[in-house]
């Protein structure tokens, strides 16, 4: 059976149906992340996680150094940054306000205009900092959102793409908790038959740090990265890592949509190309009309 | 890190396991494996296996060498290790380097001595394979024995030809404009400080320093860039006969901005960015010593210098043993965790003091004291020491359990909530969500390394790409079915002034309707939105928000606009936006060829059905045969009944077609060819073909 008649098996019924009735208005469909997001989200909020988010263009305290990723250090190389390009002036550009108030009192030290430098963040991590800045444990969240890599783009690469971050604070956390919830997660995604397995990784802002493969249809496939939250992170947002431990992992969407629906091309989810798009129109589900 | 077996069997009494099982150990118990290579001679018989592991940052101390990883091995299968022969060479030449060290906060530690040598052959066969099985090519037998040092212990090293070294050796601060002529590198990938052609090539770079960098100098200037790149100058060549050996610890920082700065990483500054611990720079020059007189036995070696003015400590971790089980969520026995660490060289002094980590432990508790080995520089906190055991005891061990639900529901994000309802609202309207690309070819906010001239700017709208999508996806309609390409997208934009997350609505009307354009599609849904969120329309509908090209029309809103005349809620939860399953749909692949577009309309008698009429048309072009075995039916990529109207008794039914390939180009014959099928199959019955 070839491609078309595949589609034709698949539309026939559906057209025949829709069009001979005569128009009712054709829904518009989700975009693939969304509605992975939107299978995800309610295996959290059963367990209490609340969604946040955060700038995307986001200052190097944020996504790196609050983080545990030191300056001039080789972990820095674990991730290709896209920074924001520096004028002669620096009150032309964007700065955050730290540095703003840097400049108004006259302070002139070059390190800290540097340490206030801006990237395209480059995972959603930097929510875990902004959270916990303004938030005391316990603390359960999920973040989806576009983050920046700058890479090379392929099949399997692309420059912007989007992650999903969950952090979760509360005392005598353990790594049993943190594959417990992975392994909720998956199961709602991809259907009770899946496992879940970590391999030993490292990931300056967790530690021990894990990669986490899932088994889906007989194979194992890597999803992301996950731990428990490093001490030198909980320091950094002023929570004592003597009293709360927590766990933290991070996946790229755009990989799940790729599994789930069978996409072959990562590039093609931002084209805005609805011959894609349209292909994943949802039922009838939404309350909304 | 490139990792050969042969080279690694040598720290073992019995055969290690086979490089499959290492993959498959490594993979679970340390890190990646991302190749396993199998390495011929020139008659193609397999002589060694080399394994590419993924030594990230945290193990990159201790593991970027074949040493480390036996000691991986070790940990993982306890096989007994090979006695290592002792390595000190004979001194049978006087006279010592004269070397200072300025910049103490940048070199820790420098061991240098003289080696005098009659000729400088090709190193050994056993150096040579064993260098080239990891992809490092053989020069000659003292830059080999640097390099082999280097891949077997991780201390990088250095030989300079001491009869064109002038006066003394310091390590210092460059002095500003002061410029090295740099040694060239032979290989494909980057080698070790010494790796160069033996003979002198033309064009050799040279560097202007800057008071940022380090460097290692005599007294008439730098010799090299300390831990990164050897200097011409004193290169060893053909007709060196006296040697210094180097072998130094440089702070990581320095060499790393300096390698960055002149795109000069090496395998040396690789390593020392890394860090190692000064304590290894001794065995560096006693393994290179023992090497080098293997290799050329009639080498006469000079008195050891070590200038070390600040010794490292050993680090000492308190642990309470439990908490390595609090932290995995399993019961590790204390005996096998003790076992783990006492293999990776840590001493354990069980002295029954206060914890001083973990609260949670009770006060009696007793504690684990360990000192840990001066190359295990990535272990510094108990946590460190759990990740240790857990990943040698088996994280497969590590059951997962369900969090404790919480008593209170989850807080909203407006903007999120928002979003969705607005989504909700906007996909019953008919349009479709699209996510563009953020990085595009104008804007306020520039990357500073742009992967493509285009993609330089962070985007500051959404409208202009909205604009590309509605045109492109108008194009296509007829065979996506739109009468209408009604499109949205909710994301962030960026200028001068921050960041701001947008809606924006595209439409264009493309089956013509009287009276309908894109503009008044736009109008209608936002008159919905309004009233769903139950805001004023005039939040959406500015002057300046709505852009016109063509028959695109596209609006932009700032959310914030829309969240402060909207009222979340009281009883929000996230439930109320019906959150659930994907689409079960599977993708089907987008032809890259041209569609074509046919309409059939034909009068039949009142009583029949529109199925009916479709079934005789694809009975019509099912007789039809195209190319690659396949009929006419398979070229249709989509059809819809777009008019239909009754008139004296009979129905007059419109049928639009799309044909497409996905291998090739469709020509106007080939569809005229189907459509005369499709004729000739509507007259059986007697229809009229309009």
């Amino acid at each position: 059976m070839s491609i078309y008649s595949v589609y034709i098996c698949m539309t026939t019924t559906d057209f025949i149906a829709k069009v001979i009735v005569m128009k009712p208005e054709q829904k518009g469909s989700l975009h693939p992340i969304t509605q992975i997001v939107r299978a995800i989200y309610p295996v959290f909020q059963e367990l209490g996680f609340a969604i946040a988010d955060g700038p995307e263009l986001e200052d190097e305290f944020h996504n790196f150094d609050a983080l545990n990723v030191p300056k001039d250090h080789p972990a820095r190389d674990m991730q290709d940054t896209f920074w924001i390009k520096s004028n002669a002036d620096p009150r032309s550009e964007i700065q955050n306000p730290k540095q703003i108030q840097n400049l108004n009192s006259n302070s002139d030290n070059a390190d800290i205009k540097k340490s206030e430098r801006m990237v395209l963040r480059t995972h959603t991590s930097s929510v875990q900092i902004r959270y916990m800045e303004n938030n005391k444990p316990p603390i359960r969240i999920v973040v989806p959102g576009k983050v920046y890599r700058n890479e090379a783009t392929d099949a399997t690469h692309e420059a912007q793409f989007y992650q999903l971050e969950a952090l979760y604070v509360d005392k005598n956390v353990t790594l049993a908790h943190l594959k417990g919830v992975l392994g909720a997660l998956f199961q709602g995604v991809f259907g009770d038959d899946v496992n879940i397995r970590f391999r030993p990784s490292f990931f300056p802002f967790v530690e021990p740090g894990v990669e986490v493969d899932m088994q889906w249809k007989g194979r194992w496939l890597e999803m992301g990265g996950a731990g428990l939250v490093h001490p030198n992170v909980f320091r950094s947002v002023g929570i004592d890592p003597n009293e709360y431990q927590g766990f933290a992992f991070g996946f790229g969407l755009d990989r799940i949509a790729m599994l789930k629906f069978g996409i072959d091309d990562v590039r093609h989810l931002y084209t805005g190309d609805l011959r894609l798009v349209n292909q994943f129109r949802q039922g009838d589900t939404s309350s909304e009309k | 890190m490139k990792i050969s077996h042969n080279w690694l069997q040598k720290y073992f009494t019995k055969p290690i396991p086979s490089p499959e099982r290492l993959d498959e150990l490594f993979t679970f118990h340390a890190f990646e494996v991302e190749g396993v290579e199998k390495v011929n001679d020139e008659n193609g018989q397999v002589i060694d296996t080399v394994l590419d592991l993924k030594v990230l940052p945290d193990r990159a101390h201790h593991d970027l060498c074949h040493r480390g990883i036996a000691g991986e091995v070790f940990s993982m299968t306890e096989m007994a290790y090979a006695e290592i022969a002792p390595v000190d060479v004979t001194v049978s030449t006087e006279g010592k380097p004269s070397i200072t060290i300025e910049a103490d906060n940048f070199c820790r530690r420098y061991v240098g001595r003289y080696v005098e040598i009659e000729k400088i052959g090709d190193a050994t066969p056993e150096i040579q394979d064993a260098l080239n099985a990891i992809g490092q090519r053989s020069i000659n037998a003292i830059v080999d024995a640097t390099n082999y040092v280097m891949f077997d212990i991780g201390q990088p090293l250095h030989a300079f030809d001491a009869d064109k070294v002038k006066g003394s050796i310091v390590v210092r601060q460059a002095r500003k404009g002061e410029k090295i002529v740099l040694l060239e590198s032979s290989a494909s990938r980057p080698q070790g400080e010494n790796g160069q052609e033996t003979l002198p090539q033309a064009g050799a770079r040279e560097i202007e320093l800057s008071i940022s960098d380090h460097v290692i100098a005599d007294d008439e200037g730098p010799l090299a860039i300390a831990g990164v790149k050897g200097g011409k100058r004193a290169a060893i060549t053909a007709d060196t006969r006296r040697l210094i050996l180097e072998s130094a610890n440089f702070e990581p920082t320095t060499v790393r901005r300096t390698s960055t700065k002149y795109d000069l990483r090496s395998e040396s500054s690789k390593r020392y960015e890394n860090e190692i611990t000064p304590e290894l720079a001794m065995s560096g020059m006693t393994e290179l010593s023992a090497l080098i007189l293997r290799e050329i036995p009639t080498a006469k070696f000079g008195p050891i210098v070590d200038v070390y003015p600040k010794k490292a400590v050993q680090t000492v971790i308190e642990i309470d043993p439990r908490y390595i089980s609090k932290r995995l969520g399993i019961e590790v026995p204390l005996e096998m965790a003790k076992g783990i660490l006492e293999n990776m060289g840590i001493t354990i002094i069980v002295n029954g003091r206060y914890p001083i980590h973990d609260k949670s432990v009770e006060d009696n508790s007793s504690v684990w004291q360990l000192t840990i080995p001066f190359s295990r520089l990535d272990l510094t906190i108990p946590d460190d020491i759990v990740e240790e055991v857990g990943r040698i005891y088996g994280y497969e061990n590590v059951k997962g359990v369900s969090l404790a639900r919480p008593v209170e529901g989850v807080a909203i994000l407006p903007s999120y909530y928002l979003s969705e309802k607005m989504k909700n609202v906007l996909i019953a309207q008919g349009y479709s969500e699209v996510s563009l690309y953020s990085l595009v070819a104008h804007g306020e906010v520039e990357t500073a390394k742009p992967l493509a001239r285009d993609k330089a700017f962070a985007r500051a709208n959404l409208t202009d790409g909205m604009i590309t999508c509605v045109q492109k996806n108008v194009l296509n309609a007829d065979l996506i079915g739109l009468e209408a390409v009604k499109v949205f997208e909710i994301g962030r934009v960026f200028d001068n002034t921050g960041e701001y997350l947008k809606l924006c609505l595209g439409a264009a009307q493309v089956k013509k309707v009287k009276g309908v354009n894109g503009k008044k599609l736009l109008g209608d849904v936002v008159g919905i939105l309004g009233t769903a969120l139950g805001v004023d329309d005039s939040v959406f509908s500015t002057p300046e928000s709505l852009v016109e090209k063509g028959s695109v029309s596209v609006m932009e809103i700032d959310l914030n606009e829309i969240l402060k005349s909207y009222k979340l809620p009281k009883d929000a939860t996230y439930g109320d936006l019906g959150f659930g399953p994907t689409s079960p749909n599977i993708y089907q692949k987008l032809s890259p060829y041209p569609f074509i577009v046919r309409d059939v309309a034909v009068f039949v008698p009142a009583s029949t059905s529109a199925d009916h009429v479709w079934n005789v048309i694809l009975d019509g072009m099912k007789g039809v045969d195209v190319s690659g075995g396949m009929n006419a039916a398979d070229l249709l990529a989509r059809h819809s009944l777009f008019d239909t109207f009754e008139k004296d008794g009979k129905v007059s039914y419109a049928f639009r077609m799309v044909f497409q390939s996905m291998e090739r180009t469709l020509t106007d014959d080939e569809v005229n060819k189907i459509m005369t099928a499709i004729y000739a199959a509507l007259k059986g019955p007697g229809w009229e073909v309009r």
